[in-house]
């Protein structure tokens, strides 16, 4: 009993701040229809101004004051002010893409303000972390844990207390139950949504400063896995009940140090199963209670679907006009391929190479999301499979690279496969989080072996070779890369084209009734997952080769996320959506790099906010550019007299 | 022999009994009506039968075979088409692609490969989806995104989508409902003249009896998840239990 005490204790404050987030997200999950997934942003931003006021000589109050009484309400009621007002309405795809372009924008932002160093040490809210006040079943407990424990006391009774007897925690229960229902009662629920966002941004402000000291160091990431544990514990209660999501999160926080406790030492599990414990707990709750599966079928009937693309630029100008961008596309492919080929310098051909590989990747997520509607926030981790297949089959088995691709590919689709056999039924928000939490079990624990992604250490690929012809050389392999990318856009081209493709537009557009048609839904998601994935696979497995040797890091779940918004920013309807998201993200990068460090931030910044258009230009930014050009084409070509 | 034979169907949602002991058949070619007030049951007895839901108890037969374990898909492939009562439309597509897709979903196996080798693409049948476009006289809106069309343009694009994978069986939810006497009428009117055409035998849950007088010609009555009558269509509707069913005790 002493020894279970003292592994549980050390997880209350891990606990506490799970719940305190939880909270946070169901309520406003709960009243405005929107799943903030930005939610560790803000939390990231309340620790790191808190951080930079401390560190600046102010005393703990008023840090306290700044970054959680005032700048997180602050940044929560500009959130909800100038975007998530907007899109409350909207398919579940828009309000995904949204809060996720603001989770990778809003870090950076704060990065660019205050700078991108290291930052050790983060200062305590309260009591000293130095200190050891008492122990508990020989546990010391430190200034750090004991506040948490206590302000999150303090803060949930506070919280009770006002819900249950004043009239403002009235209305909140109220709009929590049901916000239509609160507006027939003739209460201005605007008025309460902004107390309910200003609420849940002050949790969010204050779970971050209570969670920050608890690191050796700020990190942005340790807050989206913050975020993703408050999610397991918001699902505890099928994200509707608070008191479930609360003791959700303390359990989760208690329960995550007991497995460090218990599993034996030194192995991959203990090391990676205890801080992946919140996502495995997640992805379980999503695929096997009932209750929260059943939700998603029961969303918003007023919520509109998936808003129709408008047409693509290509097919506005008619015939003669698509033949002529036809022939111009050509034309830029085969100037971009000769001079790749010949005068363009060897670092940068090595930079374009792996926007090839990259774009290989981003057409998995054009096959899924613009071309099936389903989100899936673990691509990278697709591509990781693929890389590393490649890599183990090239140095453990001497099979050729070029096989290994073929065979990551291969890999890659069948855990698709298993991913998407359980998450078939899910659909949506559930799919997505479900994604999201495998990829971070992936990173966590799948990649952790010597037999996958061998941990931080990674593995090898060679560049591959076939009989007499060799890839090692730059421009040999962008060939390669080249012709392979080709292959996978005629694939889906195909697809897109076939009687496939139709099958996921009509179910895009209604399962219900792409079923009754006699379309076999299952079927069809579970194939275009596997492709998908195999896409993935294949473009991680080139772009490893490329490199020569990748580890878990080149494939985090992190970078699924950025994926993710990159593609929907350039266009995530077409092919060629792709490319140019392949391109523009390399090229971006690279020209970054000239720039001093600091402005590196501008890269999710910029991607951040172009998936926040996505409600505006769900076609993608650079395609919504495409054809406003086109269409001053056509009007000119129309009426010339009309411009002269 | 029956081309649809539903016997003793029951379902329940937790404590309430949506269905209980129901029988309905529908012969080849025959026109039946589905009456009977709001919550009587009339759509959860269409779920059961297209496999959107599964019956507690009971049994389904088309054409003789068992289905009540088939999927909605499978129940469609073999011939059972559906509209919805609230109107379920593939977003952002037109009616003429509406119709492109179910009749390629129903001509194409829908296996992946053969569209890899270009082959997914099922012969020549834009003449057919052409011929029904003006058949339903939705040619001049063809092209028009579903979204901008109306509520009685949208009934038909439903009707249409069903159609075009010549159904043996028809399931029609309340075809009229949102719609107005004109569209009504359009509807009935290009309902009865696919039927004179194809002998598409239909199941008709409807409320305007109007419309039931006109296309079918024998109903069943449910009420309260209970078949209280059935019979020809004049006969049952001028039945006193089924006035009361719909007016309620009348002095």
């Amino acid at each position: 009993m002493t020894q279970f005490l003292s592994y549980a204790i050390p997880g209350l404050p891990y606990g506490c701040v799970f719940a305190l987030m939880a909270v946070g997200l169901v309520l406003t999950y709960q009243t405005s229809g929107v799943f903030n997934l930005a939610y560790g942003a803000q939390a990231y931003a309340s620790a790191l101004i808190f951080y930079v006021c401390v560190n600046a000589g102010w005393p703990n109050w008023a840090g306290f004051l700044a970054a959680v009484v005032v700048g997180a309400p602050l940044l929560g009621l500009a959130m909800d002010r100038f975007l998530y007002r907007f899109i409350r309405s909207a398919p579940v795809l828009v309000k995904l893409v949204s809060a996720l372009g603001m989770l990778i924008a809003i870090p950076s932002v704060l990065q660019l303000i205050f700078g991108s160093g290291q930052r050790l040490a983060p200062p305590s809210l309260w009591l000293p972390p130095g200190s050891v006040y008492f122990h508990v079943a020989g546990d010391a407990i430190n200034g750090t844990e004991l506040s948490t424990v206590i302000v999150t006391l303090a803060v949930v009774l506070l919280l009770s207390i006002m819900s249950h007897f004043t009239q403002i925690g009235l209305r909140m229960r109220a709009m929590a139950e049901s916000p239509r229902m609160v507006q027939l009662a003739g209460v201005n629920s605007e008025r309460v949504g902004v107390a309910i966002w200003i609420l849940s941004s002050f949790l969010a402000g204050l779970a971050g400063v209570l969670l920050a000291p608890l690191f050796a160091d700020l990190q942005a990431l340790n807050f989206t896995d913050l975020l993703v544990a408050a999610i397991a514990a918001a699902a505890v209660g099928s994200l509707t009940s608070l008191p479930f999501a609360f003791w959700g999160g303390i359990g989760l926080g208690v329960i995550q140090e007991l497995l460090g406790g218990y599993l034996p030492s030194g192995t991959v599990l203990s090391s990676g199963l205890r801080p992946a414990l919140p996502f495995a707990v997640l992805l379980a709750l999503l695929l096997l209670l009932p209750g929260l599966r059943e939700r998603w079928f029961h969303t918003d009937p007023l919520a509109g679907c998936d808003p129709p693309p408008p047409p693509m630029a290509a097919t506005i100008g008619g015939y003669g006009l698509e033949r002529l961008l036809r022939v111009v596309g050509c034309l830029v492919l085969v100037v971009f391929f000769v001079s790749c080929l010949t005068w363009v310098p060897a670092n940068w051909t090595f930079t374009l190479t792996q926007g090839l590989a990259y774009s290989i990747v981003f057409l998995s997520i054009v096959l899924l999301t613009g071309m099936s509607g389903q989100i899936s926030l673990c691509q990278a981790s697709f591509a990781g499979i693929g890389a590393f297949t490649c890599a183990q089959l090239a140095t453990h088995f001497g099979i050729s690279v070029l096989v290994g691709i073929v065979a990551g590919g291969a890999v890659a689709a069948l855990v698709g496969v298993v991913v998407a056999l359980p998450a078939l039924r899910l659909g949506g928000l559930a799919l997505a989080l479900a994604t999201l939490a495998f990829g971070l079990l992936a990173d966590n624990v799948g990649f952790q072996f010597s037999w996958s992604g061998n941990g931080d250490s990674g593995v090898n690929i060679p560049r591959p070779q076939l009989g007499s012809i060799n890839f090692t050389s730059g421009k040999a392999f962008f060939v390669l890369a080249f012709l392979a990318l080709g292959v996978c856009a005629a694939v889906v081209v195909a697809i897109r084209r076939g009687t496939t493709g139709r099958e996921l537009a009509a179910m895009r557009g209604s399962e219900l009734a792409a079923a009754s048609i006699g379309v076999n839904l299952t079927r069809l998601k579970i194939t275009v997952f596997a492709v998908a994935a195999a896409l993935a696979g294949v473009g991680g497995a080139i772009f490893g080769s490329l490199q020569g040797a990748v580890s878990p890091n080149d494939f985090n779940s992190f970078l699924s996320l950025v994926f993710m918004v990159v593609v929907v920013t350039t266009g995530v309807y077409t092919v060629e959506g792709a490319i140019e998201a392949g391109m523009a993200y390399v090229i971006l990068y690279q020209v970054l790099d000239y720039l001093p460090s600091q402005w590196s931030n501008l890269f999710p910044i910029l991607f951040g906010l172009g998936a926040v258009t996505y409600a505006l230009h769900p076609e993608g930014l650079v395609e919504w550019q495409k054809r406003r050009v086109i269409e001053r084409l056509v009007a000119w070509r129309g009426n010339p007299q009309v411009v002269a | 022999m029956a081309l649809l034979d539903a016997a003793g169907i029951s379902k329940r949602f937790g404590g309430i009994v949506a269905l209980e002991d129901v029988s309905v058949a529908v012969a080849p070619g025959e026109a039946v009506g589905l009456v009977g007030p709001n919550g009587a049951g009339k759509t959860t007895l269409f779920d059961c039968l297209d496999g959107v839901r599964h019956p507690d108890a009971g049994e389904v037969r088309f054409e003789g075979r068992r289905i009540d374990r088939l999927a909605l898909f499978e129940r469609a492939r073999l011939g059972i088409g559906r509209t919805f009562q609230r109107l379920e439309l593939f977003a952002g597509m037109s009616p003429r692609e509406h119709l492109l897709v179910a009749d390629r979903v129903h001509r194409a196996d829908g296996r992946l490969w053969r569209d890899l080798i270009g082959r997914g693409r099922a012969g020549a049948t834009v003449g057919r989806v052409e011929e029904l476009l003006g058949e339903l006289g939705l040619a001049d809106v063809a092209d028009d995104p579903i979204e901008t069309l109306s509520q009685g343009h949208g009934r038909l694009v439903e009707l249409g989508r069903a159609l075009v994978q010549d159904p043996l069986l028809l399931l029609l939810d309340e075809p009229s409902s949102g719609l107005d006497t004109s569209e009504t009428a359009a509807f009935a009117k290009v309902l009865l003249a696919a039927r004179a055409r194809r002998q598409t035998a239909v199941l008709l849950v409807e409320h305007d009896l109007a419309l039931v007088r006109m296309v079918v010609e024998r109903a069943y009555v449910l009420d309260f998840g209970k078949l209280i009558a059935s019979g020809p269509v004049d006969e049952v509707l001028a039945d006193a239990a089924v006035r009361r069913a719909y007016l309620g005790d009348l002095p």
